[in-house]
């Protein structure tokens, strides 16, 4: 018989090393800091379950729970629309588009700029009485009065979700690209001289066989959207005006750890936030992996 | 022998791993090193570098996520610097923390100091068994900058004691809000600007000393001045700190384009009069903004006097270079020629009363039309009440802006708007009281 060789273990133990101090120590320091009543500084004194049944009926965290979904369901609708409409448009082999490349990068852009630039960008853009936005449609004779597109609830929370539509659809794009270059031409061939048309292609060949394409995009949108911080964090006051519109789950997470200074129920919010993506993600994948398992 | 050196092998590689983590920063330490939350300490680190022969590496870091950044290392003691700024903001937390020297103990014995500063600048670096572990070289009463030119073409006068003779109460400041709309001008950028003379009308901490939510009949005024501006359309809609509040200091701005709800007659681009602004909103903030305007502003005061913000000093507890950082604390805040200079050069009103005392005789401000802005600021400093600040109050002061801003707005009722505000409180600070 062979000896095994255990020095394999030798080799991968720095990164083990490195994501224990980095990473496990310090979820499982949070996990101990939400039963605590922490505030940063001093001694935490362990206070039960108490950071969780406050979790359980606080109003503000369920209101950031409806804004985030709310937020991340007008993103992934209009994202997935764009990148699919183009993916389609681009990978039709009868069209033969040229210049591919070139439109690749252009709408992979936005995804590339900082979301401080965005943010700040967005903000002179959809300003209310500077606003460039606002002056446009008021010279073209659309509106008569200004909107205060990030003082209104729904047209705030339109706004984030169609920036963040906007900054993502190009890399959405990039992904379904390569999931239809990854079906068989054979199909579309084979299509073409039965004499399908376009939408029969589309829905009876494309559609099906993206869905995993699909799933996978849907799945690592939901866990990056229910995380959404940034826009909604510099597009406003950072705590979620107007009217607590913008207040989503992570941003409620940072203010209460690091401007209010209540660590302990900042970890609650933490944990509660990971158990709602993974509840989440692991319904999404169930649902959809078992229709396309039919 | 095999074994030996794979272990050392992988050792090596596990350390090297760690070390990049932590090493970049120690490898070119300065003798001295400073953090704080803007680039106002960079002349003065200048200075020290050619004075004392030294090198000193200033950190900035934007006020948002300064006590975000410095906590952690101010805790844990890794890669702290050895002289911090503490911010109003924050001030009355932070000295009640272990993080900077006592410096009423021996060699510093600053309490010698304290007749020679404006009282409440000293109170504030104090904690509250009366250690003193910040100073400033700073006051910072504010008062309200406005455009000489436009005051004599609607007023008839650019003289600072007329105007702020008109403006010395609420119902004066509307009257001159009037004229100057008539004349095509506004009187504020953004409604926040009242938010200083309704709360002073009767000042009070946010929070008593009973740990009770405090709302004043002034700062209950502050939802009725917000929503009469707006009403009577005195000002240009363009909130604090946006690219439209600045370039109004410099420029008329487009601000309505025919709109119906504004004014159809009015033209599409006005001005702004006036900004409420402290003493450094003159160096960090008008001086910075300004080409065209450069000498058209003079100073006044408005319906009560105020304060906003200032900059405190302390050396951390667990430095190694006390001794220098002693030194630049005594050079930044007691130390008479450069205080001098700085004060003549940046037109920044100190709170150190030998130097106040010598220079705001003849002080002349270029950008203000040769106007002596200093003693009419150090007399503004004579009124302030630091027993107002609390740790609560930037958070709150947001809050509360906030739901003025929803009542003016219309989505709120004054009553909604003030029962959301204590929910949001209560909602960040559960152990604050709030009425029921």
């Amino acid at each position: 018989m062979k000896k095994k060789d255990h020095y394999g273990y030798l080799f991968i133990l720095p990164f083990f090393i490195v994501f224990g101090i980095f990473s496990i120590y310090p979820i499982l320091l949070t996990f101990y800091y939400s039963f605590t009543n922490y505030s940063g500084m001093g001694v935490p004194e362990v206070i039960g379950l108490a950071n969780y049944t406050r979790l359980l009926t606080d109003s503000y965290f369920l209101q950031a729970f409806f804004n985030t979904w709310y937020i991340w369901g007008v993103n992934f609708f209009f994202q997935m629309l764009i990148a699919l409409g183009l993916a389609i448009l681009f990978s039709d082999i009868r069209m033969k588009m040229k210049g591919l490349g070139f439109f690749r990068a252009v709408l992979y852009l936005p995804n590339l700029i900082t979301i401080a630039s965005v943010a700040l960008l967005f903000g002179i853009l959809l300003g209310w009485h500077h606003g460039t936005l606002n002056h446009l449609l008021m010279d073209l004779g659309i509106i008569s009065q200004p909107i205060n597109w990030l003082n209104d609830p729904t047209t705030a929370k339109w706004s984030v979700a169609l920036i963040g539509a906007w900054m993502w659809f190009g890399h959405t794009f990039i992904v379904l690209m390569a999931g239809i270059s990854g079906i068989s031409k054979d199909y579309y061939e084979a299509a073409l001289i039965d004499g399908a048309n376009r939408w029969k292609t589309l829905f009876h060949i494309t559609l099906p066989l993206l869905k995993p394409i699909m799933l996978y995009i849907m799945i690592t949108s939901l866990i990056g959207g229910l995380q959404i911080f940034e826009l909604p964090m510099l597009l406003t006051d950072g705590m979620g005006a107007p009217q607590g519109s913008l207040n989503t789950m992570v941003l409620y997470m940072y203010n209460q750890a690091f401007k209010f200074n209540n660590y302990g129920y900042a970890a609650a919010v933490a944990y509660g936030l990971f158990l709602i993506t993974l509840i989440f993600s692991f319904a999404t994948f169930k649902a959809m992996y078992r229709k396309s398992m039919d | 022998m095999k074994k030996k050196l794979l272990i050392l092998i992988t050792a090596v590689m596990t350390f090297s791993l760690l070390a990049a983590c932590s090493n970049s920063s120690s490898s070119k330490k300065a003798d001295l090193t400073v953090w704080s939350f803007t680039d106002e300490l960079q002349e003065p680190i200048n200075v020290f570098k050619e004075e004392n022969g030294v090198t000193v590496d200033l950190t900035i870091i934007p006020i948002e996520d300064y006590p975000t950044r410095l906590r952690p290392v101010l805790e844990s003691g890794q890669g702290a610097p050895d002289v911090f700024t503490g911010e109003l903001a924050f001030i009355k937390d932070w000295v009640e923390q272990d993080y900077w020297e006592d410096l009423s103990q021996e060699p510093y014995n600053v309490q010698e100091w304290e007749d020679d500063y404006v009282p409440y600048v000293f109170d504030l670096g104090k904690d509250s068994e009366g250690k003193i572990k910040a100073v400033s070289w700073q006051t910072t009463p504010g008062g309200i900058f406005y455009r000489r030119s436009i005051a004599k073409e609607v007023l008839g006068t650019d003289d600072p004691a007329e105007i702020g003779e008109r403006m010395s109460s609420m119902d004066g400041l509307f009257e001159v809000g009037e004229e100057l709309k008539s004349a095509g001008y506004r009187l504020f950028p953004d409604e926040g600007a009242v938010r200083w003379f309704a709360q002073g009308q009767d000042p009070q901490p946010w929070v008593n000393e009973n740990n009770e939510l405090v709302l004043t009949e002034g700062r209950i005024n502050y939802f009725d001045y917000a929503k009469e501006l707006r009403d009577k359309d005195l000002t240009a809609f363009a909130p604090e700190w946006s690219p439209a509040w600045f370039a109004a200091m410099d420029e008329p701005i487009n601000y309505n384009a025919g709109w119906e709800e504004v004014d159809e007659e009015s033209s599409d681009q006005t001005e702004v009069f006036a900004y409420a602004l402290p003493t450094w909103g003159l160096h960090s903030v008008l001086k910075t903004n300004t080409e065209e305007t450069v000498g058209d502003w003079a100073v006044t005061n408005g319906p009560n006097p105020y304060f906003w913000g200032g900059t405190w000093l302390g050396i951390y507890k667990g430095s190694e270079n006390k001794d220098l950082a002693w030194k630049f604390v005594q050079m930044m805040t007691h130390d008479e020629e450069f205080l001098t200079d700085w004060a003549t050069e940046t037109g920044d009103v100190l709170s150190y009363l030998p130097v106040t005392e010598k220079i705001k005789g003849e002080f002349e401000e270029p950008f203000l039309g040769g106007q002596n802005n200093y003693t009419f600021f150090l007399e503004e400093a004579a009124n302030i009440n630091p027993g107002t600040v609390t740790r609560y109050d930037q958070q709150i002061d947001g809050f509360f802006g906030s739901m003025v801003g929803e009542y003016v707005e219309g989505t709120k009722t004054k009553e909604e708007a003030i029962e959301e505000f204590y929910r949001l409180v209560k909602n960040a600070y559960p152990d604050i009281k709030t009425p029921e």
